[in-house]
């Protein structure tokens, strides 16, 4: 909200996406955000949700530099980031860093899991095998993993436990935001939450931001100080967690927060009657 | 090679997948490679040449004129004659008959014999694929010419016996090549549908993976067409080949060889005839491969699109008098839902226990002793954690379980018959006719290469015995019933023009196609976004309703339990731990772990500071504890736990259930 003090600013971030087209003259485009805009201060959590096709990984992908912007800026402690001009410097690569949906597909199955992290920080420019294996075990450790996970191949361990490995690369460097574009996704009820105490845990001690992609609102309640909702492209409606929740302003909100399936059995027949209500009615 | 017994997520899509639906998109591409283009002419070309020679040609192949024996270019031969006087221009254009007439058919004497070979060896896997592989190594080491020599040698020479030499030098890659499509495709879940719908092994190899080839054969065919070209050449040349009288390059090479010293020109002619023809189909392979697996630039759009387009509103549309003919069953009103009905359950498993072999001869379960029940109308739930044996236990039941993974013991009772011990065949009308099955991933479980209207009509074709006419017309109503909007339209469809949720109702119009009595969801429903799972959710509860169908719902969402089942199975580590009335399960679970499960769960109405969670991990298989399998994650345990396997009793596998009924029932609520 204070722009003063935003470690993130979107503001008005439109992108086009190329649809092809051999010649200048006939490159079609499809506009896949609009004039999205929000803040994320430091050390907190911003839950972006959305079905499919809403634009919400592109809009990680956009802070992540790996999707072209059209239009708008994206400032990143008070830098924009279209002054880079084409090379990303190393430093935005250390302050900003991303977990994936897919751990084991984010991790190269023919690599030891350690050199993920021991990678990173050669990439970053921190000397020494030793030294690099040393910080890789300490932030497997701080992950919840063991030093003797270091050595193992990927298809050796489960996906919870590549999550951690994902989310050890990312935090090793210390980085002061993290893209998290459905990072639990892929995860079991008892690792989700175990992860997604562990990101909590994480920003405690670390202060890091959190922009949180996902489409489940359960999870991104339960880890969001504030929420945007993405619809199409566009910001329909953002707030903190509990407005969201409690008060949504937004038809669209209000119709994805009557999907979500709820976490019990009661008054299931009555939501039911009303869903096909609702849909009857939209017909 | 190794028995992998994990249960991932259906792989994503390769490229090669789309290709029959993106024919006409590759030759799109193909149009903006100038190289190919190029290619093509070339041989478009040569092949008109060799087809008109006698137009063309100025003189017959075999015309001789002594008295211009060994000439250089004249006017009367451009190209210059042999030492017999023939015309080198009319040789090098009749040659282009020979040469196009042996590489076609050596092409397709290696596929019909490596083609078959590949997709037995990777379609049958196991000792087939094992000796079969190393049989294609030890052919492959042989040298291509070396074969040509033998075959020569033991057949003689002519046009006949050189097709058929080339064709064994080249089969070994075709074959390859097929196996190693035939191993990808084999494990995807839309070939394991094509099964569950019932269809023979003949008709899974020949409609669903053979179309898969259709790229790379062709990008490999004209490759090979132009090495045939050259084995020919240098056959030829060697005087291995064709006869004297047959004209072809390479034995023109062999005779400018002769007389390399006084008149090199000789050998230009039928050089450039091979570099030129051989270059054009290499260059037209890649630019074949280039296009085929070129990225589908569409796909975006697509996506942007089907969201643009308003969700079909509404639950399910009302069945036509057709559907309701056909399900007398239907519209019975449905008894209510939390009391388990005494009449003889639709599915039952008793006692099943799967089981994996291990590559060290070591046996390793998977699915423990689990007895289960659904009836008639029933909406049960499996839930569980990856690892927890859920999905190999649908597996089972639907006798699909993977290579290395077989049922231990237990019975599975269709009806009352039991289903276990069927041959291969009865499994398939069961499967086809009295089980449906509708898998995560929708698109993958789809057939690419086959139109909706077509994979809807096979199995009723199949099953019900219909005519032509009549599957069109039921898998019209089908689709219909699930929701499709203008039907008709969409059976001529291929499944990327669905989006997920509307092809994830046509896999379910496709499970129930055979009118099944129990159509089992596994996981049906978690790769859709929250609008469109409700949709399919609500659906599956309507279908229920009107067809009284037992329904089994395989999750690992609480919410689609808590939404949609009557009765719910807890799955941990391959055991059941718990079964109960989905009311009572969620207000008072008994086991520590359903217990811990619910408080887990961060749902969207209910807001906790910090989310319990379990510690550790689900034990995998071949490490379960001899007693309890939570036990070494269970805040509950005791010294008894760890002793001995834990029964279940009274619908919970725990030692403790009734002693910390009161704590357990408060760790779900904390």
């Amino acid at each position: 909200m204070n722009t003063t003090q935003a470690l993130l600013e979107v503001r008005d971030l439109t992108v086009d996406y190329d649809l092809g087209g051999a010649a200048a003259w006939r490159r079609r485009t499809t506009t896949v955000l609009q004039g999205v805009g929000f803040t994320i201060a430091p050390g907190e959590t911003y839950g972006l949700v959305g079905e499919s096709g809403s634009g919400k990984s592109t809009t990680g992908r956009a802070v992540l530099r790996l999707a072209d912007v059209t239009g708008g800026s994206i400032r990143f402690d008070g830098t924009d980031l279209a002054t880079f001009g084409r090379e990303t410097p190393l430093s935005y690569r250390r302050d900003v860093q991303a977990v994936f949906q897919d751990p084991a597909a984010s991790l190269n199955p023919r690599h030891r899991v350690g050199r993920a992290v021991t990678d990173a920080l050669r990439r970053h420019g921190v000397r020494g095998q030793r030294v690099r294996e040393e910080r890789a075990a300490e932030a497997f450790e701080q992950v919840g993993l063991q030093r003797a996970h270091l050595d193992r191949y990927p298809a050796e361990m489960s996906g919870g436990q590549l999550q951690r490995v994902a989310i050890a690369r990312a935090l090793v460097l210390r980085p002061r935001l993290v893209v998290c574009d459905e990072a639990v996704s892929a995860l079991d009820l008892s690792t989700q939450s175990q992860i997604i105490n562990l990101l909590a845990d994480l920003q405690a001690q670390t202060g890091v931001s959190y922009l949180f992609i996902a489409h489940d609102l359960g999870v991104v309640r339960h880890i969001s100080d504030r929420i945007g909702v993405l619809r199409r492209g566009v910001l329909v409606e953002e707030g903190t967690t509990h407005e969201i929740f409690t008060a949504p302003r937004h038809p669209y909100t209000r119709a994805l927060l009557a999907a979500s399936p709820a976490s019990q059995p009661a008054g299931r027949e009555e939501r039911r009657a009303r869903r096909l209500a609702v849909r009857a009615a939209a017909a | 090679m190794s028995a992998a017994v994990t249960v991932g997520r259906p792989a994503s899509a390769s490229p090669l997948r789309r290709q029959a639906a993106s024919l006409a998109q590759a030759w799109r591409r193909l149009r903006h490679q100038p190289a190919t283009v190029a290619a093509l002419v070339a041989l478009v070309l040569i092949a008109v040449a060799a087809a008109a020679a006698p137009l063309l040609a100025p003189f017959a192949p075999d015309e001789t004129d002594f008295t211009a024996a060994l000439s250089g270019p004249t006017a009367e031969h451009p190209l210059g004659t042999d030492d017999l006087g023939r015309d080198t221009l009319s040789r090098v254009i009749y040659s282009a008959r020979t040469a196009l007439l042996v590489a076609g058919g050596s092409v397709l004497v290696a596929m019909l014999i490596g083609v078959p070979l590949g997709l037995l060896l990777g379609y049958k896997g196991g000792w087939y694929d094992r000796l079969g592989s190393r049989g294609l190594d030890v052919a492959d080491a042989l040298p291509g010419l070396l074969v040509g020599f033998v075959v020569i040698a033991v057949l003689g020479r002519g046009m006949l016996v050189l097709i058929v030499a080339i064709g064994l030098i080249f089969c070994m890659n075709f074959a390859r090549m097929t196996r190693a499509v035939t191993l990808t495709e084999r494990k995807k879940p839309y070939v394991e549908a094509a099964r569950v719908s019932g269809l023979p092994h003949r008709q899974v190899v020949f409609r669903q993976v053979l179309p898969n080839l259709a790229g790379p054969l062709v990008v490999q065919g004209a490759v090979f067409l132009g090495s045939a070209i050259k084995v020919e050449s240098a056959l030829s040349f060697l005087g291995l080949g064709l006869d004297e009288s047959q004209p072809s390059w390479g034995g023109m090479l062999g005779l400018a060889a002769e007389h390399q010293a006084d008149h090199p020109f000789m050998a230009l002619p039928p050089g450039i005839a091979i570099v030129v023809t051989v270059l054009a189909f290499n260059v037209l392979g890649d630019g074949l491969n280039d296009a085929l697996s070129g990225r589908r630039p569409t796909r975006r759009r697509r996506a942007a699109r089907s969201a643009a387009r308003p969700q079909r509103a509404g639950g399910i549309p009302p069945a036509s008098a057709a559907v309701a003919e056909q399900h007398p069953r239907a519209e019975r009103p449905v008894a209510a839902a939390q009391t388990v009905r005494p009449e003889p359950a639709a599915l039952e498993l008793r006692d099943v226990t799967v089981v994996a072999d291990r590559p060290t001869g070591e046996t390793v379960p998977l699915v423990a002793d689990v007895a289960l029940t659904v009836a008639r109308g029933e909406v049960l739930g499996l839930l569980g954690e990856s690892g927890s044996g859920k999905s190999m236990l649908a597996k089972a039941a639907l006798g699909l379980l993977p290579a290395g993974v077989r049922l231990g013991s237990g019975s599975v009772l269709l009806h009352g018959r039991d289903i276990a011990g069927c041959s291969d065949r009865e499994l398939r009308e069961v499967r086809g006719r009295s089980l449906g099955v509708v898998f995560q991933n929708p698109q993958a479980n789809l057939s690419p290469v086959h139109t909706v209207g077509r994979q809807l009509a096979e199995p009723l074709r199949a099953h019900l015995g219909m005519s032509r006419v009549q599957a069109r017309e039921r898998a019209a109503e089908l689709l219909d019933l699930v929701g499709v909007d203008d039907p008709r339209r969409r059976l001529g469809q291929y499944p990327y023009q669905f989006s997920g949720g509307m092809a994830q109702r046509v896999a379910i119009a496709i499970a129930l196609a055979g009118e099944p009595d129990v159509l089992i969801a596994d996981e049906a429903t978690s790769a859709l976004d929250v609008t469109t799972q409700s949709q399919v959710l609500d659906l599956l509860l309507d279908l229920r309703e009107r067809l009284d169908m037992a329904v089994v719902m395989i999750t690992h969402d609480l919410g689609v339990v808590a939404e949609t089942c009557d009765r719910v199975a807890v799955m941990y580590a391959g055991q059941i731990v718990e079964t109960g009335a989905v009311r009572s399960l969620f207000d008072r679970p008994r086991h520590p772990y359903t217990a811990a499960l619910l408080a887990a769960h961060p749902s969207a109405d209910r807001d906790v500071d910090r989310l319990p969670t379990i510690p550790g991990r689900v034990p995998l298989a071949g490490e379960w504890p001899p007693g309890c399998h939570f036990a070494g994650r269970c805040p509950f345990v005791r010294p008894e736990c760890t002793a001995g396997p834990v029964p279940l009793t009274d619908h919970v596998r725990c030692v403790r259930a009734a002693e910390i009924a009161l704590e357990v029932s408060e760790v779900a609520h904390a």
